[in-house]
């Protein structure tokens, strides 16, 4: 029998993310300020921890701190290379957030780093875990990175691949198909298009760079770090 | 003829498939996963294309990486190489209904021979004697431990599906049958999908014989003789040669013969090799059928002077055999060693790493077909071949004089080899004497073998 070993699509860090807020008297500062740290954690802490979870093969993994408590559930069926590969790119993300903030734990923030060094990582090992090198990539100059191709197959860029459109790591910005399945290329960070690296039509290899993001501006990020009414509206933060 | 191939494979064999395009005038791609990017068939290759990550399930074993590879490099046919996706009769099906052909057996015969079991009866049916074994496959504790009895310990538990020693176990009484069923069934599940396991009757005396053949697509086939691949650790194989010090000359003929009557007469199409078990007194037992290139067949072109991968491509090419018995030499003796990255001294523990120096042996009669250089890192995630050292000589001692001089020539330092092992072997009276026997090297254990060694020397 053959057993067609089709790409898993992957999905974005919101979905398959559960939060859970405790239920506790809370003064309106308070609330701000848990709302200021859900929005920290959707951008820092649950990708770092998505990553861990990818690397490990837990099914399951919980964090407390304080009032707030994440748990990360993996789909029963989720293929741990596909998590691992979004991994690598929030694990990437998270760096480059705390490289932009400055030196970590200056302002109240749940991301630990206590909290990091969970299960093996995901370099070989005795254990000959196959890895998934297609890290992200960043651009020459430095201030992007380049989303690659999922599959060996045919390019299809979508209208997110358009030079200038803004988008958020894990969006959708074209497929890969192959032999008439196709594999999303998704955003390897949060930026803004730039350069095609690929045409619509191209037959492409599996790792292929295909789409340049430029990241977002450091004052854009900043300001979503310190104000929490700077909360961008497509992250949801309720509880 | 083919005019572009796309190699679904890596290692040495991805480089001998290389090399027969090359010696044909084919254009040849490498399909390779990321651990492989520096691998010397990529270097090599007139085009490379990566196909996906580390991890084989998405990669040689993926059929739609495969095939959409080949697709997208204008690719008419897919050489396989051995194991990966190479005896998988749904993915030859898929990629003769892409348009592309499968170098091997079509699908339709590899389904033929997909079944150990069935494969045995259809060849009892075609005169080959068996081993004694279970009618089917085993169905609960009952049946196995009814047919166990039947059959007379000690008896070896197969899978259907089976390959390369997993699930695969021998056991002696009843009691060791019922303990270790569950196992067996969890292993064959586990590597191949597939829980069928049957029994067969375990000779503990036994050489394992095998016999090269080859049919082409209007039904004329050939054999090439025999290899003798005795030396196995745990039911896999360390040294082959040819031909086998186990028969006499006639009985060779005669074994090989029945071979390729058979497999015509079955229906085989392509290169295949038809295994055996040739208990002490000589009598012969078809075991099984291997529908690729077989690891080993460097000792058969070493006597044959055949290029058999060439010969496999053109077969499945459509052109006719255009060889008769008569054309096929059987010139003096060859043997090879498996260079494998493989501790010895700790049971085999497989090694990865950079290789930091390296020297491929030569002169007369020696050939290396290893995909090892300086520098390169050789990747955890794959079996541990790096290298099969292929001496020819006049007679078999001149063979094991121009082994023991190569294998003082090789270097692969930075990452471990099993190298000691074949040391031992050429010094140890069993093979020396060509009385070595498949369950040997497990009875003594490899650190006494190797401790022996010592002492000798």
């Amino acid at each position: 029998m053959l057993e067609h070993d089709h790409d898993a699509v992957i999905r974005s860090a919101t979905e398959r993310t559960a939060t859970e807020r405790t239920a506790t008297e809370r003064t309106a500062t308070e609330r701000a300020a848990d709302h200021a740290a859900l929005a920290r954690s959707m951008d820092e802490l649950v990708p770092t921890l998505i990553a861990k979870l990818g690397t490990t093969g837990l099914a399951e993994l919980e964090v407390r701190e304080d009032s707030l408590r994440i748990r990360l559930r993996r789909p029963a069926d989720a293929p741990i290379t596909d998590d691992r590969r979004a991994a690598d790119r929030a694990t990437d993300r998270a760096h480059r957030t705390d490289r932009s903030r400055g030196a970590p734990g200056g302002s109240p923030s749940i991301h630990q780093p206590g909290m990091t060094p969970v299960g093996p990582g995901p370099g070989p090992g005795p254990g000959r875990e196959p890895r998934d090198s297609r890290e992200v990539r960043t651009s020459g100059d430095g201030h992007g990175a380049i989303a690659t191709s999922p599959a060996v197959g045919i390019y299809h860029p979508g209208p997110a691949a358009r030079a200038g459109t803004r988008v958020r790591a894990g969006d959708r910005l074209g497929t890969v198909d192959m032999l008439g399945v196709p594999q999303e290329v998704v955003a390897p960070t949060d930026g803004v298009v730039g350069t095609s690296l690929a045409e619509g039509g191209d037959a492409v290899e599996y790792g292929q760079e295909l789409v340049a993001i430029e990241f977002a501006t450091t004052a854009t990020t900043a300001a979503a770090t310190t104000a929490p009414s700077a909360t961008p509206p497509d992250v949801n933060t309720g509880p | 003829m083919f005019r572009k191939i796309l190699i679904a494979n890596r290692g040495e064999i991805a480089l001998r498939i290389l090399r027969a395009c090359r010696v044909l005038g084919i254009e040849a791609v490498v399909a390779y996963s990321e651990a492989d990017r520096d691998s010397l068939a990529v270097q090599l290759a007139d085009e490379a294309i990566c196909i996906g990550p580390a991890d084989a399930k998405r990669s040689y074993l993926s059929a739609p990486a495969v095939i959409s590879a080949a697709m997208i490099t204008g690719s008419d046919a897919i050489h396989p190489g051995y194991g990966f996706l190479s005896e998988d009769d749904g993915f030859a099906e898929v990629v003769a209904a892409h348009g592309l052909t499968f170098i091997g057996p079509p699908a339709a015969v590899l389904e033929r021979f997909a079944s150990k079991a069935g494969t045995r009866e259809l060849f009892a049916g075609h005169g080959l004697p068996t081993i004694p074994g279970s009618e089917g496959m085993l169905r609960d504790e009952m049946h196995a431990l009814g047919e166990a009895e039947r059959i007379g310990y000690p008896v070896l538990i197969k899978p259907s599906a089976g390959g390369g020693g997993k699930g695969m176990r021998m056991v002696r009484t009843p009691r060791e049958l019922e303990g270790v069923l569950r196992v067996c069934r969890s292993e064959a599940k586990a590597a191949f999908g597939d829980d069928s396991l049957y029994l067969e009757k375990w000779l503990d005396e036994n050489r394992h014989v095998e016999i090269q053949v080859v049919v082409d697509k209007y039904g004329h086939g050939v054999h090439l003789g025999e290899r003798d691949c005795s030396v196995q650790r745990r039911h896999q194989k360390i040294i082959e040669e040819a031909p086998t010090p186990a028969l006499p000359p006639s009985s060779r003929v005669e074994l090989a013969e029945r071979a390729i009557k058979a497999a015509v007469a079955a229906g085989y199409e392509n290169l295949g090799t038809l295994e055996f078990l040739v208990d002490a007194s000589g009598a012969f037992y078809f075991i099984e059928i291997n529908c690729r290139i077989q690891v080993e067949h460097p000792v058969t072109e070493m006597l044959t002077g055949i290029d058999l991968v060439a010969l496999q491509i053109r077969i499945a090419a459509g052109e006719p055999l255009g060889l008769t018995q008569a054309d096929i030499p059987q010139r003096g003796h060859a043997i090879e060693f498996r260079i494998n990255a493989e501790d010895a001294l700790h049971d085999f523990r497989p090694g990865a790493g950079t290789i930091e120096r390296y020297n491929a042996p030569g002169g007369p009669g020696v050939r290396f077909d290893s995909h090892a250089y300086a520098g390169y890192e050789v990747p955890p995630y794959y079996d541990s071949l790096l290298g099969k050292l292929v001496v020819w000589g006049p007679t078999r001692e001149a063979a094991i004089a121009r082994g023991r001089a190569a294998l003082d020539e090789l270097v692969i330092e930075g990452v471990v080899t099993n190298t000691p092992i074949h040391r031992a072997l050429l010094a140890s009276k069993p093979f020396l004497e060509g009385h070595f026997t498949t369950n040997l090297l497990d009875r003594i254990g490899s650190a006494a073998f190797l401790a022996g060694e010592e002492r000798a020397s």
